[in-house]
């Protein structure tokens, strides 16, 4: 326990302990899924956009769910929506959801973007904190 | 200011900083929480690094182990945005904003030992690394269960409701805190702070205390 090298062992004993006692909690005693979600996501396997379509109508009015309506006054204004090579790909076949395109992504955009804007920021400024590592540490190599 | 599910979560709300459905707040105790991390950071901003110093065995010689130039540039830096990162972990009103902001303090403080020339400590930040990467699997976890189950990530709305986060989830993000901030595993704790350049690496130490009162905190309160 006391040697370095020993601790990501030490730490995957942990995880992986305590993921067999979730996984034998859950089987012993179900947690239900609770069915008024926040964040409503349905699967319609018929959709072009499967496994992302997250409904919502392109230039309409979209009903979208908030925890504090009163904070996000422009709720549901900004619809859902495709750049014109996205809504291309969509109609020319069925598997646009499978493929990495960056593409606005209609109602989990509104949710995202909207009424949980403070987190797309701290992911963006985790990405870059990693990028200035990986490029200080890049750079330093060439100095040498 | 507006209708809140919960009017107190561990004491009275002194501040309320909506960000849409994610509501930050101070009460007494992550108000105290927030300053101590304020400060901390500020003593980064300010302060020179210190210089440790090691004695050559048997003269009177004594080597100055420096922090300067790009090296002293990145690693403040990299201290003032763990710091940032803790004070919002510190203040966040939401289960998975605040692992965002946890795993981000994980990045910084690999940031933090990255730029030291030493095997020993670069393979300790090495390891951490590793563990701190790992950690990301429990508490986006818990995070997830805590959707599932209750249908809702805000803090407010889960200790109106209280108990609802399931034991799991619970358990689940103490032990992805305990592996972003390195609670337990005082060896590594150790190893990185053998680097020099005081006031930045104390931050690791720092940030990873703040996370575990906040995280504790949680826990009893949801």
């Amino acid at each position: 326990m006391s040697d370095i090298d020993n601790l990501i062992a030490l730490y995957s004993v942990i995880v992986i302990a305590l993921a067999a006692i979730a996984l034998i909690s859950f089987i012993a005693v179900p947690i239900g899924y609770e069915d008024t979600q926040i964040y409503p996501k349905n699967i319609n396997t018929s959709s072009s956009l499967n496994p992302y379509d997250r409904g919502g109508e392109p230039f309409g009015t979209t009903e979208v769910m908030a925890q504090y309506p009163q904070n996000s006054p422009n709720l549901g204004s900004v619809t859902a929506y495709l750049t014109p090579l996205s809504a291309l790909m969509a109609v020319s076949n069925l598997y646009l959801g499978t493929t990495i395109v960056s593409h606005p992504g209609g109602i989990i955009d509104e949710i995202l973007y909207n009424t949980r804007g403070m987190d797309t920021i701290v992911e963006t400024s985790i990405l870059f904190t990693a990028f200035a590592i990986a490029s200080f540490l890049y750079r330093r190599e060439e100095e040498k | 200011m507006f209708e809140l599910a919960s009017s107190s979560i561990g004491g009275q709300a002194l501040f309320v900083l909506p960000f849409g459905d994610i509501v930050a707040y101070f009460s007494p105790f992550t108000a105290a929480l927030f300053l101590f991390a304020l400060i901390f950071t500020l003593v980064c901003i300010y302060s020179r690094p210190e210089k440790s110093m090691d004695i050559v065995f048997g003269t009177d010689a004594l080597y100055a182990k420096e922090v300067t130039g790009k090296d002293l540039h990145f690693r403040r830096f990299m201290a003032i945005a763990c710091g940032i990162a803790t004070m919002g972990a510190v203040t966040s009103g939401d289960v998975f904003n605040f692992t965002l902001f946890v795993s981000m303090v994980g990045v910084c403080i690999i940031g933090i030992t990255a730029s030291v020339k030493n095997s020993q400590v670069q393979n300790t930040a090495f390891n951490y690394g590793i563990v701190a990467m790992l950690a990301t699997i429990p508490l986006f976890g818990a995070a997830a269960i805590t959707l599932a189950a209750t249908g809702t990530l805000s803090i407010w709305e889960l200790s109106a409701m209280a108990p609802a986060m399931p034991w799991i989830a619970r358990a689940l993000i103490l032990v992805g805190v305990m592996g972003e901030g390195m609670a337990p595993f005082y060896v590594a704790k150790a190893e990185l702070t053998r680097a020099p350049g005081a006031p930045y690496v104390l931050m690791i130490h720092v940030s990873s205390l703040l996370m575990f009162l906040r995280v504790v905190e949680i826990i009893l309160t949801v």
